[in-house]
């Protein structure tokens, strides 16, 4: 079923095509709902999943984890014969279509650490309404593509509750002809005062036939709130290869240990042992 | 006592809020037919390849869908816009023999004094057609060429506007840019031949009178290679209950080697919608520089963009708008890295009050040839209060890997931090708010003549007063 996924809040230039995405996905769209109390903690691994709809609301102080990870083609064919613990969603022509939605009460916090090693073509929105005082979000986004794979991503943090939190961070290394477009957008909406949304992008380009695409948005109505945005993009420091290469490195181990170093600031963030340390060593 | 807020005043628009009686002007009839603009190429005595671009461009416009991305522009129905006013007066070289109460207009508005003291050359434009034009002996002596689109297109460099005008900005390239060929007039034409360096700026000034009218004046710049030029230029219009329409063009050809700075201080009225498009292609070790203020207009779509198209060539955008009540600004600017070498660096600053919307939109493209290119973008935004509005909506799309680029934004509120350090050096927190504020769009008035600026901290007239909460 062709549908129009990763609307972002706020569009932009039509010439740049980035105001949302035609994906072929999938007719029946599989769904976890989940509710966490007062208090409660919760992560939820979803390993090995091509991609799934999730919705979430949490009470006060709860804490969600979500960490979801998309691997290679052997996922791809574990989802296609319903073999996914949590879940997982797929499109007719390959693609894996991910969407996750989080509404967080009084103090509430939701985590969610997504790793992107494989698949043809990931789709993956993940909209977050801190909505109760205090309540705070984190995404730590992290990827490695090659070949012709796609990623495409829309992250949004609204937030309407007072003195909210949220952080933005993606993190990756494209390769040959590896396409990626990555929306974040902090919308600090009228009532949220002593909000703080932060953005931070960081993309190291390999090869000449990559594609990299950055639209990093905040939208703002209240007055006392701090938003910020940086973003890096494109190839290793000259000054950095130099000096490793005085010690003795060949480019292209300098190349792959900055790319692997790049994925492995997001891995170590994982808050589950065993996810994060299996990552570390593939 | 109660705390008082920080008060940022309105911009002070009474030197430009007056207007002239347009009885005697000639117009056409309000609305957009073939009719209309067929009507506007016999006034203006159109060659057959101008008056064939206008129909062609029409039927683009009438083919082409509003964009669905910006600021609302409900409240404009170009079925109450007329496109064309002619005053009743021909264009002239010398303020003597302008209508009086047109020339009292640009006196008011300090042109013909900015004339005498510090530029080159100044082009008029009053409604829709040029009413003075002239450049000074030494610089045309140069070879220099500034005048009025439309002797251009009847004169020596004919062939010249043929095989640039509207080839950087095409009808196809938007809505408006499709209006804007159709009804197009007025304007200017500067060509700058190699190695001349025009030292003092040349300034254009676009005065719109009448009411529920349209301005679509034409700006095209050839500046040939390793030649210099700052170019400046002005608006401005009364405040009318109806709507009226700016939707200009301003294309930039800089040649090899060559610079050209383009300046514009846009204070249109509350109620004026503002589409503009201005474009400068860039060549090989050429550089563009643009400096914008955009204090004016109900509602702007403003993205100058450049094209840098040649090795080693640059563009440096710096801007600064402010929007206050009644205002919804959308600027920002493009650039296109096609060339290796390339580099561009943005800086802006938007203030947003009194429920004003500010909009940052940008897009920064690196393409496959565009081998060791580097960008940088830089957005701040300051609310002053809980009524207004700022969004930062930048785009970069990089396509090669041997680039650098970053990009960085922040949206916020007067740094406590900032008034700490000024406080523990003996400054009031009243006049340490005052200073950030002020110093705040700093980055654009210190680019800017020292005239212009002086110009510019007079728009932004900022007040601070009492406690700050």
């Amino acid at each position: 079923m062709e549908t129009i996924v990763n609307k972002p809040l706020a569009n932009t230039f039509g010439w740049l095509n980035v105001n949302g995405t035609k994906v072929n996905a999938p007719d029946k769209m599989q769904q976890q709902e989940y509710e966490l109390e007062e208090g409660a903690e919760r992560t939820i691994i979803a390993d090995f999943a091509a991609g799934s709809r999730i919705s979430a609301k949490l009470g006060r102080n709860a804490t969600l984890r979500l960490v979801q990870i998309r691997r290679g083609k052997e996922e791809d064919t574990a989802a296609a014969a319903g073999n996914l613990s949590e879940g997982g969603l797929k499109g007719a022509d390959g693609t894996a279509v991910n969407d996750v939605r989080v509404k967080c009460s009084e103090g509430a916090r939701f985590e969610w650490y997504r790793i992107v090693l494989g698949g043809e073509a990931t789709y993956d929105n993940c909209t977050v309404e801190l909505e109760g005082d205090r309540s705070s979000f984190e995404a730590q986004i992290g990827y490695r593509l090659g070949g012709e794979q796609v990623l495409d991503v829309n992250c949004e943090a609204i937030h309407t509750g007072k003195k909210t939190d949220s952080v933005i961070n993606a993190s990756g290394v494209l390769s040959e002809k590896a396409s990626k477009l990555m929306r974040g957008t902090i919308d600090l909406r009228k009532g949220c005062k002593g909000a703080v949304g932060n953005e931070l992008e960081d993309v190291l380009l390999m090869d000449r036939t990559v594609r990299n695409r950055s639209i990093p948005v905040i939208l703002c109505s209240e007055e006392d709130v701090v938003g910020n945005h940086g973003a890096t993009i494109g190839r290793l420091d000259e000054d950095m290869i130099f000096y490793l290469a005085s010690r003795g490195m060949e480019t292209e181990a300098i190349y792959e240990m900055m790319a692997k170093a790049k994925l492995d600031s997001v891995i170590r963030r994982i808050p589950d042992e065993e996810v994060r340390r299996g990552l570390l060593e593939e | 006592m109660a705390e008082e807020k920080t008060f940022v005043d309105d911009i002070d628009r009474s030197r430009y809020d007056f207007r002239n009686e347009d009885g005697e002007s000639f117009k056409v009839e309000e609305g957009l037919t073939p009719a209309i603009v067929e009507q506007i190429s016999r006034e203006k005595n159109d060659p057959e390849w101008m008056r064939e671009f206008r129909l062609h461009s029409l039927e683009v416009y009438n083919n082409t869908s509003m964009p669905d991305w910006g600021p609302s522009i409900e409240g404009l129905d170009m079925d109450n816009i007329v496109t064309y006013v002619r005053p009743h007066t021909k264009m002239s070289a010398s303020w003597d023999e302008v209508p009086e109460e047109i020339k009292d207009t640009f006196e008011r508005l300090g042109i013909p004094q900015a004339e005498r003291e510090s530029l080159a050359g100044v082009g008029a434009q009053y409604d829709s057609e040029l009413v003075y034009h002239n450049v000074r002996e030494e610089v045309a002596a140069k070879g220099v060429i500034y005048t009025d689109l439309e002797s251009a297109l009847h004169g020596e460099r004919a062939q010249m506007i043929r095989e640039h005008f509207m080839k950087l900005v095409p009808p196809t390239d938007h809505k408006f840019a499709a209006l804007h060929g159709a009804v197009w007039s007025g304007g200017s034409f500067v060509y700058v031949p190699p190695g001349v360096s025009v030292e003092i700026p040349l300034q254009s000034y676009f005065r719109l009178n009448s009411p529920g009218a349209g301005q679509f004046e034409h700006t095209l710049i050839i500046v040939d290679e390793g030649a210099y030029l700052h170019f400046i230029e002005g608006c401005s219009a009364p405040k009318y209950n109806v709507a009226n329409l700016h939707a200009g063009c301003v294309e930039l050809f800089v040649g090899k080697n060559a610079t050209l700075r383009y300046s514009t201080i846009e204070n249109w009225s509350k109620n004026m919608y503002n589409l503009n498009t201005k474009r400068a292609l860039v060549e090989e070790g050429a550089k563009v520089e643009w400096v914008s203020g955009s204090f004016g207009s109900h509602v702007s779509y403003l993205y100058p963009m450049s094209v840098l198209a040649g090795r080693g060539a640059r563009s440096e955008f710096t801007g600064v708008t402010f929007a206050g009540a009644g205002q919804n600004l959308d600027t920002g600017c493009k650039v296109v890295h096609n060339a290796p070498d390339t580099s561009s660096y943005v800086n802006t600053r938007s203030i947003s009050k009194s429920g004003g919307i500010s909009t940052f939109r940008s897009a920064v493209v690196v393409n496959e040839k565009a081998k060791n290119s580097k960008s940088a973008v830089s957005c701040q935004s300051l609310m002053i209060d809980d009524v207004s509005r700022s969004d930062t909506i930048p785009a970069m799309d990089i396509r090669t890997d041997k680039a650098d680029i970053g990009h960085e934004a922040r949206i916020g509120r007067i740094s406590d931090d900032a008034v700490f350090y000024l406080m523990s050096r003996g400054v009031s927190e009243e006049e340490a708010r005052a200073l950030i504020v002020s110093g705040f769009a700093e980055n654009v008035s210190k680019e800017l003549p020292l005239e212009y600026a002086v110009e510019m901290n007079n728009l932004i007239r900022i007040e601070m007063k009492g406690a700050i909460g």
